[in-house]
């Protein structure tokens, strides 16, 4: 009994094994076949990528040593590394960076607090919320250029909305965009008005999915509303801050439009973006070797914001 | 006798108490309203002072913006002629037609790419999907506006500069599609394909039949999105076309206003209004994709 037992369970248990897994052979082909059909439905996909990011970043890096004209690409000189030497001593390309990291802390450090304190007060169930928040939101959907038409005749100096406003509650007239003090903080608020609506639906998401039993434990251990915000909901909501920090820095590195409609990266410079630098120093001043130097250094400093910025959303993530 | 008392010292507390709670509830509600029509006035009037200016002749827009007053946000004086010399002489009409090409086959494009790639990398398995995976999603961090000069570069040699397809051909390689899809097509029970699978259908098959008509609402929020990126794009459209008339929508607009020395004002707005009103109609319309995309968008980084 016992010695059929040990001869018998073996073969039996080969066949519940091979008819849990297919036939060997069955398998491999699957595997073939796999791979084929992988290989037809990412291939469009992955050289399209391959060329027109892969590639255009190898071109950029290229164009970069060289000078060369838009019109004849192909008749350049080699220059080394000219274009970077002269990008360290020209004063416009130092501004642009320096204008654009500006740009981009003033937005971060508006757009976070105010998307936030938007999102808690838009969160309470009352009548209207649902329409203000959609009010609050219609910006973000609006084109940069058309937010951009817009607030350039809202700043117009003479019959702007905005001075007509400050004289309505007797305050005296700003130069708004046409002076070089002005014009970064009003394209500040005006990129403010136009992304607040974002951060706000990020906070929102992110207060959703807060479980309420936290606050209510908060509550009935004595946290007062504000303990409550600072001690549970503020913590909690890490995660959705440094995701509207990365996306809004960004925004702002990407800035463009808002330059070359409202102020042509004036007055005296004090708007200049990189992006708009690149474009006048390939498009208007005819040096698109320069341009790719800039467009190289733009990258490695967006290389190195994102990479700081989701480290650090990695760490808070762990925690 | 004590009892009594403190049940009477308790009960005025306890008015005391309701009143004080119903004033505190009466100043809750008077902020409430107070900062939302204060919301309601800082995110909407810059809109409405642009409609109701686009009806009017310049000399009314200047006459009413000062002193601010109802006139300000009204179309007094109402006429459609900043409308018909938008489209007649600020090439709109062309604009927006160019746009509706570029914008429909951005969409129709970028999803006939994305959804057998998303299908590949959620249901194929493969040597090498984790390194494709990385590839792929690690040029989420290359803002298109770094690329632009290469982009020009590749567009003149491929002779797809100053053409239509020129404008949206980079972009149809979506990572963000991608992305998109692959959250969807991954909430989607294998059962449900190996079903498939075991009655003789083929990937192409469970594709189409299995996963697609399961993720309609990524569908439609990829659709919308993709639409509104490329209705809204400005920087690559303003470089790759230079005919007049291949301009699309926002390039015609941005162009109108740069000049700047006498700018029209009200054909300028005229135009700003049509270009927005396009995407206004689908997000009143369809408000939650887009909702959901941009959260979906953000949660990319």
């Amino acid at each position: 009994m016992a010695v059929d037992a040990i001869t018998k369970a073996p073969p039996g248990r080969r066949v519940a094994g091979t008819m849990l897994r297919p036939p060997r052979r069955v398998r491999r082909v699957g595997a073939r076949r796999e791979l084929v059909a992988a290989g037809f439905f990412l291939l469009p996909f992955i050289a399209l990528l391959a060329l027109f990011q892969y590639f255009a970043i190898g071109l950029m890096i290229r164009n970069s040593f060289y000078t060369y004209s838009l019109l004849n690409p192909a008749e350049g000189k080699f220059s080394g590394l000219t274009n970077y030497r002269v990008m360290i001593h020209d004063p416009v390309a130092i501004q642009s960076i320096e204008v654009t990291l500006l740009f981009a802390l003033g937005i971060v450090a508006t757009q976070v607090p105010l998307g936030l304190a938007l999102a808690i007060f838009l969160n309470i169930r009352r009548r209207g919320v649902q329409l203000l928040r959609s009010v609050v939101f219609l910006p973000v959907v609006t084109s940069v250029v058309v937010v951009t038409t817009m607030w350039t005749f809202i700043y117009a100096p003479s019959d702007g909305l905005a001075n007509s406003l400050l004289h309505f509650v007797h305050l005296p007239s700003l130069l708004w965009a046409t002076s070089d003090h002005e014009a970064l903080p009003a394209m500040i608020l005006m990129t403010l008005w136009e992304e607040v609506g974002f951060s706000m639906m990020l906070f929102l998401a992110g207060l959703q999915s807060i479980p309420v039993e936290f606050e209510e434990a908060a509550a009935v251990d004595g946290a007062n509303p504000w303990q409550r915000f600072w001690r549970v909901t503020l913590p909690l909501l890490n995660r959705t801050t440094v995701l509207v920090v990365v996306v809004s820095t960004i925004f702002a590195i990407q800035a463009f439009a808002q330059a070359y409609i409202m102020t042509q990266g004036g007055p005296d410079y004090s708007t200049q973006f990189l992006v708009y630098n690149i474009y006048t120093e390939a498009f208007d001043l005819g040096d698109p070797g320069y341009a790719s130097a800039i467009s190289v250094v733009m990258l490695v400093i967006v290389l190195i914001i994102t990479t700081a910025q989701m480290r650090a959303l990695r760490g808070r993530l762990q925690e | 006798m004590s009892a009594g008392l403190t049940t009477i010292v308790g009960r005025q507390n306890i008015g005391v108490q309701v009143q004080r709670r119903r004033s505190r509830r009466a100043a809750a509600t008077a902020l409430y309203w107070l900062l939302t029509l204060l919301l309601f006035f800082a995110f909407l009037a810059p809109f409405v002072w642009i409609v109701s200016s686009s009806f009017k002749p310049q000399a009314y827009i200047f006459s009413d913006v000062e002193p601010l007053s109802w006139r300000t946000f009204l179309p007094t004086g109402a006429s459609l002629t900043n409308y018909s010399s938008a489209f007649s002489t600020e090439n709109v009409g062309t604009g927006l037609i160019n746009s509706a090409i570029v914008s429909c086959s951005q969409v129709a494009l970028t999803i006939v790419l994305a959804v057998p790639a998303a299908y590949a990398l959620t249901r194929l398995r493969f040597r090498g999907r984790g390194v494709l995976f990385t590839l792929i999603f690690i040029t989420f961090m290359v803002p298109a506006e770094v690329l632009i000069l290469p982009l020009f570069q590749i567009a003149s040699k491929l002779h797809v500069a100053n053409s239509l397809p020129g404008v949206f051909l980079p972009f149809i390689a979506s990572p963000f599609a991608l992305f998109l899809l692959r959250q969807a097509f991954r909430d989607i029970p294998r059962e449900l394909d190996e079903a498939a699978l075991i009655d003789g259908a083929g990937h192409v098959r469970i594709m189409t039949s299995v996963i697609l008509p399961n993720v309609k609402p990524a569908l439609a929020t990829l659709s919308l999105m993709t639409f509104l990126f490329s209705w809204n794009a400005f920087l690559w459209p303003l470089i790759v076309i230079q005919s007049p008339s291949r301009e699309l929508i926002q390039v015609a607009i941005a162009i109108n206003t740069v000049p700047g020395e006498l700018p029209n004002w009200g054909p300028v707005f005229a135009g700003a209004v049509i270009a927005v009103l396009p995407v206004l109609v689908l997000f009143l319309f369809v408000q939650r994709y887009f909702i959901r995309g941009f959260v979906m968008s953000g949660l990319k980084g």
